[in-house]
C-alpha cells in the first residue's frame, strides 16, 4: 500500500515541494510521489508525533494556505493512515501529508488550531474510523445518528443491518418467482459487506 | 455493530393538543443547549430550523440561539441523508463506483462521476479518447448550468421571487431532457465510466444541445432583466453573509463563494483537466463577498459555460467514446437496448456467436471487474459548488480499497456559522442558500 512510486516525480509547478517539506521536518519524514501520472502529488509521510508540526510547516514555510481535506485509510494490521491534502493558492500546488497511527493508540493531535476548516473533517474521521484527535474541542459524531455503535469505515465493520433488513426486490434470477422451476437451487446471495455465516456474530 | 433495531434515532415524540400535534425535538445539540440555559434570567431563544424546512435545501437542520432578532449561535446538524456511499463502494467493482458517486451531490452528478473516473483512470494510467473528453466537457458544463438554475430558482424563492422559482426549473428541465436523450436518465446517470462515457452522442442529442445554446441566452437575459436589478433582491442579498478570502481559505471554502470574495480560483483554470486550458472562457469574480456577489458569479458562469459548450461541440469529431483497452472497456457496445441502458440484444448475440472466449471475457469483466494497480491518487475538478475531489486508494484488486470524496457542499457548509452569526434570522436563510449546500453531497 505504501509503495506508490508510479508517478512522474518533478512534474508541475509544485515539483519537489514534498522533498522540501521532508527536509524541513527532518528525521523520520519521508517524501514520495503519489500515483497518477500528470496528477501525481507530492506526498510526505511523517511520524504521528510530527503531525501538527508537519501541517504547520506546510502552512508557514511552503505557503499552503488552503486546507483542502482530511480523512483516513484503514490499513490494519499496520494501523490507520491519516491523510490531509493542502493547497498553495499562490503556487498552485498541493501536497498530501500522511501519518500511520499505531493500532494500539489510534490518536493524533488535532490540527484545528492550525486550520480551523479541519474541524468537521476530524469529527467525520473520528466517527467513521474511531481515530481520536487530541485537543479537538468538540469531538462528537457528525453524520451518524445518536447512539450509533461502531466505526463504519473500518474494514472490520460488518453491515449487519443488511442481514436484519434485506434489500427489496429480486436480486437473483428466479428469486421473484418463488416455486417456479429453478428457484432455490442456488445458495442465497449474501449482501455486500456481510461475511459468510459462522465467520461473524454469535453462533 | 449498528443502531438498536426498532428504534428510529431521528423520531420525535409527539402529543396531541387542542392546537394540533406538538412535537418534542431532541437529538443533535438540542438538549445540551436548552438544558444549559436558565430560562428565568436570560433572554435567549433557541430555535430549531429543519430538518424539514423549505429553506434548508433538503434535510439540513439548524439549531439557532437568538438574542432578540440577532442570531448569536448557529449549529448545523447534518447526517440525515448519510447513505454510506464511501463504504458501499469498497464492496463494488471500480466501474460500479460510478453508480454510487453520482448519488452524492445529486444536482451535479456528472462532476461527481468525472472526478471519480479521472482518479481511476490516473491509477490505471490510461488516456481518454478525444471524443470522450469533449463529451465529458459538454456534459459537465450543461450540468453546471442546470445546477445553477436550481440555485437561482430556490434562492429566488427564498428571497421572495417566486417567478424565478418557476422559470429556473423550466429551463433546467431542458437540460434534464438533454441528459435523458444522451444517457437514458435524467439524474444519477452513471454516464461517465472509467475509460470514457457509457454511450455516444446521437445526432438528435447534438441537435438538442445546439437548440439549447440558441434558447438559453435569451432566457439568461430574461433573468437579468427580472432579477439583477431587483430592489428586493438587493435589500436581501447585499452586504449579507460576508466572507472574505482569508476566511474562505481558512475554512476550505471553494467555488462561487470563494470567487465572490475576489479570488479567481477555478480548477478549470488553475489545474486544468480534460483539456480545459484550450477553451476560451473567463472566470467571473466579484469583490462584494456577499450573497449578491455569489448571485452574480453564478449568473456570469452560466454565460461562460455556454461558451465552452459551443466550442466543444464545434470540435466534436466521430471516434470512440471508450478506451480501446479490452482489459478495461466492455466488449459490447452500450447502445440503448430493450432495457433502456443495457447491451443491444443483437450485439450480445453477435459476441456469443463469435467466440466462447469473448463471452467468458465479457462475463468476467462485468461481474469481477478489472484490476487497478496499487497506489493512491488525488484528483479534483470544479463542480458547480466548488472543488470536488476524489482520493482513491487501490490495493491492486478489482474493488476500491478506499475512496474518499472531498465534497464542496460539506466543506462550504462548515462556514455557515461564520457567515450568519451576528446577523438576522432572515439572513441565515439568505446566507445558507448562498453556499448552495446539497445535502446528498454533505452527508454522502
Amino acid at each position: 500500500m505504501s509503495a506508490d512510486g508510479s508517478g512522474a516525480a518533478g512534474h508541475g509547478p509544485g515539483a519537489g515541494v514534498g522533498a522540501r517539506l521532508a527536509e524541513l521536518l527532518g528525521d523520520g519524514c519521508v517524501a514520495s510521489v503519489s500515483g497518477g501520472g500528470d496528477w501525481a502529488r507530492d506526498t510526505v509521510d511523517v511520524p504521528p508525533g510530527r503531525w501538527v508540526a508537519a501541517l504547520t510547516a506546510a502552512r508557514d514555510e511552503l505557503g499552503c494556505d488552503f486546507f483542502d481535506w482530511l480523512s483516513a485509510v484503514d490499513e490494519l494490521p499496520d494501523g490507520f493512515r491519516v491523510v490531509a491534502h493542502l493547497w498553495s493558492v499562490a503556487g498552485r500546488y498541493g501536497v498530501l501529508v500522511r501519518t500511520l497511527l499505531d493500532p494500539a493508540d489510534s490518536t493524533v493531535d488535532s490540527v484545528v488550531p492550525v486550520y480551523p476548516g479541519a474541524a468537521w473533517h476530524e469529527r467525520e474521521t473520528y466517527e467513521m474510523f474511531g481515530i481520536g484527535f487530541a485537543g479537538h474541542e468538540d469531538l462528537r459524531p457528525l453524520l451518524l445518528p445518536d447512539g450509533f455503535e461502531g466505526h463504519p469505515l473500518r474494514k472490520d465493520f460488518i453491515l449487519a443491518s443488511r442481514v436484519a433488513k434485506p434489500w427489496p426486490g429480486a436480486k437473483e434470477p428466479g428469486e421473484s418467482h418463488a416455486g417456479s422451476a429453478g428457484a432455490g437451487k442456488r445458495a442465497p446471495m449474501r449482501p455486500p459487506g456481510v461475511p459468510a455465516p459462522g465467520e461473524w456474530g454469535d453462533a | 455493530m449498528s443502531t438498536t433495531p426498532n428504534k428510529d434515532p431521528y423520531a420525535a415524540t409527539s402529543r396531541d393538543t387542542t392546537e394540533g400535534k406538538v412535537y418534542t425535538v431532541t437529538g443533535g445539540d438540542w438538549d445540551t443547549i436548552v438544558g444549559s440555559d436558565d430560562p428565568l434570567h436570560h433572554e435567549k431563544l433557541v430555535i430549531n430550523m429543519g430538518p424539514q424546512h423549505p429553506s434548508t435545501h433538503g434535510v439540513l437542520r439548524l439549531v439557532l440561539e437568538m438574542e432578540g432578532e440577532t442570531v448569536t449561535d448557529v449549529r448545523p446538524v447534518i447526517g440525515y441523508l448519510h447513505t454510506g456511499i464511501e463504504k458501499n463502494m469498497e464492496y463494488r467493482t471500480w466501474t460500479q463506483g460510478s453508480t454510487f458517486v453520482t448519488r452524492a451531490d445529486y444536482l451535479s452528478p456528472i462532476a461527481n462521476e468525472t472526478v471519480y473516473c479521472l482518479a481511476v483512470e490516473k491509477l490505471l494510467g490510461i488516456e481518454l479518447p478525444k471524443r470522450a473528453e469533449l463529451i465529458r466537457v459538454i456534459m459537465l458544463e450543461l450540468n453546471r448550468i442546470a445546477s445553477h438554475l436550481v440555485w437561482f430558482a430556490t434562492t429566488g424563492m427564498e428571497l421572495g421571487a417566486t417567478t424565478m422559482m418557476i422559470i429556473g426549473f423550466r429551463e433546467r428541465e431542458m437540460v434534464l431532457e438533454i441528459f435523458e436523450l444522451v444517457s437514458g436518465l435524467r439524474m444519477n446517470m452513471a454516464y461517465v465510466r472509467p475509460g470514457g462515457v457509457a454511450q455516444d452522442f446521437t445526432p438528435e442529442a447534438v441537435e438538442a444541445i445546439r437548440e439549447f445554446l440558441k434558447v438559453m441566452p435569451k432566457r439568461l437575459k430574461q433573468y437579468e432583466n427580472l432579477m439583477n436589478g431587483q430592489p428586493i433582491l438587493h435589500e436581501r442579498a447585499k452586504g449579507v453573509a460576508y466572507l472574505d478570502v482569508s476566511g474562505a481559505l481558512a475554512l476550505g471554502v471553494t467555488g462561487p463563494v470563494l470567487r465572490s470574495a475576489g479570488l479567481p480560483w477555478d480548477l478549470r483554470k488553475t489545474t486544468p483537466y480534460l483539456g480545459y486550458e484550450t477553451y476560451d472562457f473567463e472566470v467571473p469574480t466579484e469583490t462584494t463577498c456577499d450573497v449578491f456577489g455569489r448571485w452574480m458569479v453564478r449568473f456570469h458562469e452560466c454565460w461562460e459555460s455556454l461558451k465552452i459548450i459551443e466550442q466543444a461541440l464545434d470540435r466534436l469529431e466521430p471516434g470512440p467514446v471508450m478506451v480501446e483497452d479490452k482489459k478495461v472497456a466492455w466488449p459490447a457496445q452500450l447502445a440503448i437496448g430493450t432495457d433502456g441502458m443495457g447491451n443491444s440484444l443483437s450485439h450480445v448475440a453477435k459476441i456469443m456467436g463469435q467466440s466462447m472466449e469473448a463471452l467468458i471475457h465479457h462475463f468476467k469483466l462485468v461481474t469481477e471487474g478489472f484490476r487497478v494497480p496499487a497506489g493512491q491518487v488525488y484528483t479534483a475538478v470544479e463542480s458547480p459548488r466548488g472543488e470536488i475531489g476524489c482520493h482513491a486508494v487501490s490495493d491492486g484488486g478489482t474493488r476500491p480499497y478506499r475512496v474518499h470524496v472531498r465534497e464542496p457542499s460539506f466543506v462550504n457548509l462548515q462556514a455557515l456559522p461564520a457567515i450568519s452569526e451576528g446577523g438576522l434570522l432572515a439572513d441565515v436563510v439568505a446566507g445558507g442558500a448562498s453556499l448552495d449546500p446539497v445535502m446528498g453531497g454533505v452527508d454522502r
